[in-house]
């Protein structure tokens, strides 16, 4: 459960709105809320699923280890603990999700703000059909297991698609898959599970790997973060418009003059 | 003249009190002398790099990539002679006996840091007159004490200016100023943004804290040279500065401890909004539901300790990368979250956040761009924020452990090396914060 608000003292509240996608995007950037655990990915077949490297190799380095080298005398250094990836010199490596408009866990924005309020030192950016992680390699291997194993994750409409990401706004599948141009993954009628076939960049594997059941759409259109016309509607969430509104008059008058701003 | 009622605590960059309620205007470029030294410097110091121009002479590749003259070659050990090319070189520039002209011989004779007395630069409009004037007295100190002949004296020229005036700058010279040509700048008043934020991580040795004050000291200062920072915008480039760059009231500071074990980027953002609710810049407006909208009568104020919990942010986020690419992303997500958290916009008013999403873009995607080391205020995609992202840039710059592929090394070169031979554009927190407490009972 998220933390709960105690009456006079600050507690993070992370996103207005009062609709159930709201809310659904409060538990999602609380990193205090435990996301529920839906399926087992083992590591070896997630580290084939993202192409980086072959289970077992060693992580490539980009640089030595931090200890090797020795650091810059820098009081932020002395300060800021490094992630394991950046003490041992990783390279940086990502994973890249494509999050379908029909009620997909979470929205590309959504996405890169849980990114940023759960995990450290990640970099993460939004664009209109894809959302890339970058993070050093061994830090990513363990983010992309929470991304892929949890509620968050929908086999059917969540796409782990590292290039030629296009198909988050077409129609599902016969089976109510997210189109994917590369078919880098499939519906297993006999298991009823999505098997990946390719990896994230469309090479393709030497066996398939399952990634699970779809989500039911009920489950789904009750624990989405999307606002549909068909669902919520965006419109519908006066709280969530009038903080997009205010947010857009204050950019504008302080713009103008940050002086004539008082308790507004 | 106080014009501002505002006081402040100055810290150094591990966090240690120097002074407490120094007026905030201590620290404005009009009055700051440390300040006023800085910009001082960088119009007056110029770098020379002697074996560059050794090579060039030797090889015949001069101009720039690509462009070697066969055949064309001076053979000179300009290294070895580098003590008695500076010492001419100062009687050239020198225009007053016991003036400020200074020649400093570097690194065993391959650099130069040449300092051009003021008084040169206050015969002309130009700030280029640095490097110009350094540039012909090379050329002529070398052309006399090797004794080169007519013959041989475009090629010193080539080797000294590089393709200059086929170009506009000086391209694949070996004298370097920190500021570019004028043509170069964007628009007026852009001069101090027309520097790498790896040079600012360079000449400061990648001391994060310090980087950041030279970037944002640079940056903020340009604001005032470019009308930005006049009448009712004065105080929030004033506060801008000494909180965001300056670690005023050791806000960075303590934020970045705060989060400097685990802490994510979100963490931050609730650090920042904490300590803007303790110290009564934003207060409960209103409540809708779940949600309380914050509001505040003192924008400036907000948008400072929002500056410095960008860079806090930043600090945390690249610095448990070790990692500098992270800037833009945490340029739009802190800005988000901390509009979501608050109600209020967040960095420059929405400037910061659009800043990042261009800059994600020419620094990841498939335009390619460059890494944040090759940024600075007056790119075309940095330059929209006034003064609030590039001294972020070049703290991620310092922060990084080698994960690129031009690194600030290769990048900044000469520059770094040499620059950081001047103790106040190498520790700027210090110098300047020593100047304002001098100044607390002028106001």
């Amino acid at each position: 459960m998220p933390a709960k608000k105690e009456e006079g003292k600050y507690t993070a509240q992370y996103y207005p709105g009062s609709t159930l996608p709201a809310k659904n995007r409060r538990k999602y950037l609380d990193p205090s809320y435990k996301l529920q655990k839906l399926r087992t990915i083992s590591d070896d077949d997630l580290v084939r699923i993202m192409g980086h490297r072959v289970p077992g190799e060693a992580y490539k380095s980009t640089h030595p280890p931090l200890e090797e080298t020795g650091e810059p005398k820098d009081p932020i250094r002395e300060i800021v603990t490094p992630t394991p990836g950046a003490k041992a010199g990783d390279r940086i490596r990502y994973i890249q999700f494509t999050d379908s408009v029909y009620f997909a866990p979470v929205t590309p924005y959504v996405r890169a703000w849980m990114y940023h309020t759960r995990y450290r030192g990640v970099d993460v950016g939004v664009l209109s059909g894809r959302v890339p992680l970058e993070v050093r390699e061994r830090d990513l291997e363990k983010v992309a297991k929470e991304l892929v194993e949890t509620e968050i994750y929908d086999p059917a409409r969540v796409g782990i698609r590292g290039a030629t990401v296009h198909g988050h706004a077409l129609r599902l599948d016969e089976n109510g898959l997210m189109f994917d141009a590369f078919r880098r993954y499939l519906f297993n009628k006999k298991t009823g599970e999505v098997e990946y076939v390719k990896d994230q960049v469309g090479v393709p594997l030497d066996k398939p790997i399952p990634v699970g059941k779809p989500i039911p759409e009920e489950q789904l259109r009750k624990t989405t973060s999307e606002y549909r016309v068909d669902g919520d509607a965006f419109r519908a969430d006066k709280e969530v418009i009038n903080f997009i509104q205010r947010i857009h008059m204050l950019r504008t008058i302080a713009g103008f003059d940050p002086e004539g701003i008082k308790g507004i | 003249m106080r014009k501002y009622k505002d006081v402040v605590e100055l810290h150094d960059d591990r966090g240690s009190l120097i002074a407490s309620n120094i007026p905030v205007q201590a620290l404005s470029p009009l009055y700051n002398p440390a300040i006023q030294s800085i910009i001082c410097f960088v119009k007056q110091c110029v770098a020379v790099n002697i074996e560059g121009v050794q090579g060039a002479l030797a090889s015949g590749s001069v101009g720039g990539k690509y462009c070697n003259i066969k055949g064309r070659s001076v053979k000179a050990d300009l290294v070895g002679n580098a003590d008695a090319i500076a010492k001419d070189m100062k009687g050239e520039l020198q225009v007053k006996a016991g003036d400020d002209t200074d020649v400093k011989v570097l690194k065993g004779g391959k650099y130069l840091l040449v300092k051009v007395p003021m008084r040169r630069l206050e015969a002309g409009v130009e700030y280029t007159t640095s490097a110009t004037t350094v540039a012909a007295s090379l050329c002529h100190v070398l052309i006399d004490k090797f004794k080169i002949s007519m013959w041989d004296a475009d090629l010193v020229h080539a080797a000294v200016w590089g393709r200059y005036p086929q170009t506009m700058e000086m391209l694949g010279g070996n004298v370097v100023s920190l500021l570019s040509v004028p043509q170069q700048n964007e628009g007026m008043g852009y001069a101090l943004r027309n520097i790498l934020a790896a040079h600012a991580a360079m000449i400061t040795k990648k001391n994060s804290m310090n980087a950041a004050a030279l970037s944002s000291i640079l940056e903020q200062a340009a604001m005032w040279e470019m009308g930005d920072a006049i009448g009712n915008f004065e105080r929030l480039h004033l506060l801008g500065l000494a909180y965001q760059g300056l670690n005023a009231d050791n806000l960075v500071y303590s934020i970045v401890k705060e989060n400097s074990k685990t802490g994510t980027l979100g963490d931050v953002v609730k650090s920042t909004v904490k300590r803007a609710i303790d110290d009564k810049v934003i207060t409960p407006l209103n409540k809708s539901g779940e949600f309380t909208t914050y509001t505040t009568s003192d924008m400036n104020k907000w948008n400072a300790y929002a500056a410095a919990g960008l860079m806090a942010g930043t600090m945390v986020t690249c610095g448990a990368a070790r990692a500098m690419q992270h800037t833009p992303s945490v340029f739009i997500y802190f800005n988000d979250l901390l509009e979501r958290e608050t109600g209020l916009p967040g960095v420059d008013f929405g400037k910061v956040a659009g800043t990042g999403v261009e800059m994600s873009f020419f620094s990841h995607s498939i335009y390619g761009g460059g890494n944040p080391a090759v940024f600075n205020g007056n790119h075309i995609v940095t330059r929209h924020s006034k003064g609030f992202c590039i001294p972020c840039v070049a703290a991620a710059v310092a922060l990084d452990a080698g994960t690129t592929i031009y690194t600030p090394e290769k990048l900044s070169g000469v520059v770094g090396d040499v620059l950081s031979e001047v103790p106040e554009l190498r520790e700027p927190l210090k110098y300047v914060n020593e100047a304002a407490a001098k100044l607390k009972g002028d106001f």
